[in-house]
């Protein structure tokens, strides 16, 4: 499978009309495009200079294609980002190229009910060892022995963000952000829970992510939202 | 064939500006990416409202405009033409037209 994620910072100028068709565009793209799965829109709610996120996902690269080719992708989700387009509401966003997601084998992303997503983007030393990956992986995903209320933890290389094209091959140079960490809650107070709480995780994000991580990650941004399924 | 209408409203003082650009960076990042070029037109001018430019541009199908898409994406001067073009319209639309055959009347 495929995972995606797609982040949108809107132009201080962007019409709420025009807003609101593109979280329609995105939200309901997988009725119209039948390979789009577990597709859901979110405003983000962290600090992070970003306003709407889209997440969905494809079963195959096979199916992914199909979307890339589809008419509704290029007629009404494009027609608000393309940098062309004349009625695009979409700016350069500070954190990088939009376009996140990591292959998976199963959708271990899933939330049953909706929930709040939260999005760590991380940047991981280059010359980190594959141990080391494999250990700091493992960690994050084993969070929820720690954090019940944390009911989603997957962490991937950032696969997407240079192989937008086919969702396989790299066309682009090495993202700025390596891999991420998809989290799920229930609700924004399971998220604030976990924050404050003391979980080692919770305690190596407080304190930056040096502690506990033998200092492989460089730097991290966070995106969180409450999910709003198509 | 399909068809990429792109319908731009523009300030008249920018109507020129608007068609250079568009005969300069447009014509070469979308002809390098692949479309070809089929026609540009505006509205008449000097009527106290703001114009249309109108740029139609050609390719075979969607497959053939994903590739045309992901060329322009990669070409650094695409991002150049869209900010630019950006500011000079305020506002506009691009739409798709694919061929229909008109069946004669019985």
């Amino acid at each position: 499978m495929l995972r995606r994620f797609e982040v949108y910072a809107l132009g201080p100028d962007a019409p709420v009309d025009g807003v609101h068709a593109l979280e329609a565009a995105c939200r309901l793209c997988g009725r119209f495009i039948p390979e789009v799965l577990d597709c859901a829109i979110g405003r983000n709610l962290s600090d992070a200079p970003v306003q709407l996120v889209w997440e969905h996902a494809y079963a195959s690269p096979d199916a992914y294609g199909r979307y890339m080719v589809h008419p509704y992708h290029a007629v009404v989700v494009d027609r608000h980002l393309l940098p062309d387009a004349p009625e695009r509401i979409v700016i350069d966003g500070p954190l990088g190229a939009g376009l996140y997601g990591y292959a998976c084998d199963t959708p271990a992303y899933r939330m049953s009910g909706g929930g709040v997503r939260r999005l760590v983007l991380l940047r991981v030393d280059n010359e980190a060892s594959e141990t080391d990956l494999s250990r700091l992986r493992q960690e994050l995903e084993r969070t929820p022995e720690d954090v019940p209320e944390m009911v989603v933890s997957v962490m991937a290389a950032n696969s997407m963000g240079s192989a937008w094209f086919d969702g396989v091959t790299p066309i682009m140079g090495p993202p700025r952000w390596t891999h991420l960490w998809e989290q799920g809650f229930p609700s924004l107070d399971a998220l604030d829970s976990y924050r404050r709480g003391e979980s080692t995780m919770a305690g190596v994000e407080r304190a930056g992510w040096d502690a506990g991580t033998g200092g492989i990650v460089k730097r991290s941004a966070e995106l969180y939202y409450e999910v709003w399924g198509g | 064939m399909m068809h990429l209408v792109d319908t731009i409203e523009v300030e008249s003082e920018h109507v020129d500006g608007y068609l250079e650009l568009v005969r300069t960076l447009g014509m070469a990042v979308m002809t390098d990416a692949g479309a070809t070029f089929v026609s540009c037109a505006t509205t008449p001018g000097g009527l106290g409202e703001p114009q249309h430019v109108q740029v139609v541009w050609s390719c075979d199908d969607f497959v053939h405009w994903n590739e045309i898409r992901k060329n322009m994406v990669l070409d650094p001067r695409y991002h150049e033409y869209g900010s630019t073009a950006a500011s000079l319209r305020v506002g506009g639309s691009r739409r798709f037209f694919v061929p229909v055959t008109l069946s004669p009347s019985p």
